[in-house]
């Protein structure tokens, strides 16, 4: 706000910010009175208070004569307050001396008063032709207050001293403690440059110079990190898309790996049906080869294979499903159908390690949203894991707890499904890692099963994490949002 | 020779499987008695008798390579005969190391596991039988005097009785005499039984006073 320009109204000022501090030196009464009416004209028109503070031999009224000259309608600004004209005897000396502080708060008095009546700011000039050689060092000194205590203020003051009445001591007082001066003799215009003004002049050059390479090279800058960040995005995009097509075939080899691992698990459960009916099949034949035949024996071993026939016919149709490798669109899936689907897989698996397998399941698990066969791999995947954890362990450890339940949480029932193993199990800090691709503490071991089951897990708004056992082991757990 | 008739014991996991087993042998005449774990056949009382085994390798708990190892433990020697859902090389190698009969991979021929069966329990009747004639010789052998056994030893060594005196610093007649307690004893018919029957019991013929090992 206070680097807002005002029209002076004097030409060889300009314009001048809020906050200028300017001393006039004036040679005869018609270059004062000539000053102050352009400037004040200046200030009237622009929304401004303006304070005149006039001192022998000028008077309030010939002031106010010269100002009508240029103002027509100036009884309504003094009529409303617009503009204050009144002597340096009111305003400096009253009750008779000079006092600084009484004063300085008679500026900021006006100044609160007139952005309270909403006035731009308030438009001083003062004159100094009643200052005597007594009062000079207290007013030098008021002067040196109000130069800085003027800055950041909606305030501007011209200050007039009469170069009759300056010596040169004078002047170098008021150049001082000015801003700048400007001097008016017989028409003609002066500016006295200060020190102060001339380092501020040759500083805003230079800052503006500094500002201007500054942008320069800012710009250049920025032109480069721009480019720079473009080709990061286009490159990042290409590496996810590679990423991306990286996990859907390491998703698919896992899987197929997995099925490989699994491949004589699968053969066993099919075998042993199969071995079943032909043992079934051959005591039918012997009994059938005696003279009286035992009906009832060969009944009840025809019944078991045809029951046998069926169990290795269900095998198939589950390693079908598990093999598509198209994944079903999300639907209604439940979580206990999804645990009957995959138990029948690893069951061989657990018994070849000779682990034992215990069930805590909920009777109640929401159904959730999503595609069975990817949920049937997650779960596989974890219950292979915890088969692999624990093959070096001591057999009392190698069991394997499956526990599903039900949480209820602020957007409704979650189904949670818990595989805890008695195995090697994970240091605490190494929690986070276990799901990053490539690592695995697994000889062997890719180090995706994990990551792709959490995508998987995420990719149906769920939650895969794993935590320390107390005693041995680890525990995998995920969590499913319910279908609303 | 026990007059116990053979048992065949089914150790299995998978209950279609082990009924069909059993319906399978009892088929053919066999007696049958039927496990799902290797501890629920560990305490039954009856697996003295004579007979085999027949064992599935994968077992939840205890493993049919286990159970192997903890019978070997044991004084019980029942021929064991293995079965498998897949053939695995290494497995199948340390199972027969360890005195399997057969290992069989599932589905098996029928007539391959009957075989299997037959010979193992034959093998068994055998096993038995030598173990009853042994204990026999031993109780026989335990009816010696030391003095008697050294005699025996010394002719089982092809010693003349003469010699035999000479070794013992005692009369030929008086060995001749112990010769024939010995071979009354030992209920042997000629020279020829007796070195059978030192040899069952691992008396060698060479040394002094020679300890057979129980």
């Amino acid at each position: 706000m206070t680097t807002e320009m005002r029209k002076t109204g004097i030409d060889v000022v300009g314009d001048m910010p809020w906050g200028t501090h300017v001393c006039l030196f004036y040679e005869t009464k018609e270059d004062l009175l000539d000053t102050l009416v352009s400037y004040c004209k200046a200030g009237l028109e622009s929304q401004e208070f303006c304070l005149w503070v006039v001192a022998e031999p000028v008077r309030e009224e010939e002031a106010r004569h010269a100002l009508k000259q240029v103002v027509p309608d100036l009884a309504r600004y003094l009529a409303d307050h617009s503009i204050d004209i009144v002597s340096a005897g009111d305003w400096y000396l009253q009750g008779g001396s000079f006092d600084l502080k009484r004063v300085m708060s008679g500026w900021h008095e006006r100044l609160a008063l007139a952005l309270a009546r909403g006035y731009a700011g308030v438009r001083v000039t003062g004159d100094t032709a009643w200052l005597e050689k007594k009062d000079w060092k207290g007013f030098c000194e008021y002067e040196e207050t109000l130069n800085e205590s003027i800055a950041n203020q909606r305030l501007a003051v011209l200050c007039t001293y009469p170069l009759a009445a300056c010596g040169a001591a004078e002047i170098l007082d008021v150049a001082r403690t000015h801003q700048f001066a400007i001097a008016k003799r017989h028409e003609s215009w002066e500016i006295i440059e200060t020190p102060g003004l001339k380092q501020a002049k040759a500083e805003i050059t230079r800052m503006n110079e500094e500002l201007e390479q500054r942008v320069v090279e800012r710009t250049s800058q920025l032109t480069a990190v721009n480019e720079e960040l473009r080709k990061e995005i286009l490159e990042r995009k290409r590496a996810e898309e590679a990423l991306h097509q990286a996990r859907e075939e390491l998703a698919h080899a896992t899987r197929v790996t997995t099925l490989g691992e699994l491949a004589a698990s699968i053969a066993h459960e099919i075998n042993q049906p199969l071995a079943a009916i032909i043992a079934d099949a051959n005591a039918c034949l012997h009994w059938l080869e005696a003279d009286r035949p035992d009906l009832d024996s060969v009944r009840e071993a025809l019944a078991a294979v045809a029951k046998d026939g069926d169990r290795a016919a269900e095998v198939i149709t589950r390693i079908r499903g598990l093999l598509a490798r198209a994944s079903v669109a999300h639907g209604p899936c439940d979580m206990a159908g999804v645990i009957g689907d995959v138990l029948p897989l690893v069951r061989p698996e657990l018994g070849r390690h000779g682990m034992i397998l215990q069930m805590f399941l909920a009777p109640d698990l929401p159904p959730v949203r999503g595609d069975r066969i990817q949920l049937q791999q997650v779960l596989l995947n974890l219950l292979v894991n915890a088969v692999e954890a624990s093959r070096e362990v001591p057999p009392e450890r190698r069991r394997l707890t499956l526990h599903s339940t039900v949480e209820y949480r602020d957007d409704g029932p979650w189904a949670v499904v818990g595989v805890e193993d008695g195995g090697v199990g994970f240091r605490e800090p190494e929690a986070d890692r276990l799901f990053e691709a490539f690592y695995t503490t697994k000889p062997g071991g890719l180090g995706m099963g994990l990551s792709i089951s959490r995508s998987i897990i995420e990719g149906h708004g769920g939650r895969l994490w794993a935590t320390a056992n107390a005693d041995h082991g680890a525990t995998f757990h995920f969590a499913l949002p319910g279908m609303q | 020779m026990s007059s116990e008739s053979p048992v065949v014991f089914v150790v299995d996991d998978d209950r279609a499987f082990r009924d069909a087993l059993r319906r399978l042998l009892t088929s053919v005449g066999l007696s049958v008695e039927v496990f799902p774990s290797a501890q629920a056949f560990l305490s039954n009382p009856r697996r003295h008798a004579p007979g085999c085994l027949v064992l599935d390798v994968r077992l939840p708990g205890l493993s049919g390579l286990d159970l192997q190892q903890e019978l070997a433990n044991t004084d019980t020697t029942l021929p064991i005969i293995f079965l498998t859902g897949h053939g695995d090389i290494p497995m199948s190698v340390r199972a027969m190391k360890a005195g399997a009969v057969e290992f069989l991979t599932k589905p098996f021929r029928e007539q391959d596991l009957l075989d299997a069966i037959r010979h193992a329990i034959d093998r068994d009747r055998v096993a038995r039988t030598e173990r009853l004639e042994l204990a026999e010789l031993r109780r026989r052998y335990d009816l010696l005097t030391p003095r008697e056994r050294d005699v025996m030893g010394a002719t089982v060594a092809g010693l003349l009785n003469k010699q035999i005196a000479g070794q013992l610093g005692t009369s030929e007649a008086t060995v001749k005499e112990q010769r024939g307690h010995v071979m009354q004893k030992m209920q042997a018919g000629s020279l020829a039984d007796l070195v059978r029957s030192a040899s069952r019991l691992g008396i060698t013929p060479a040394g002094s006073g020679p300890t057979p090992p129980r």
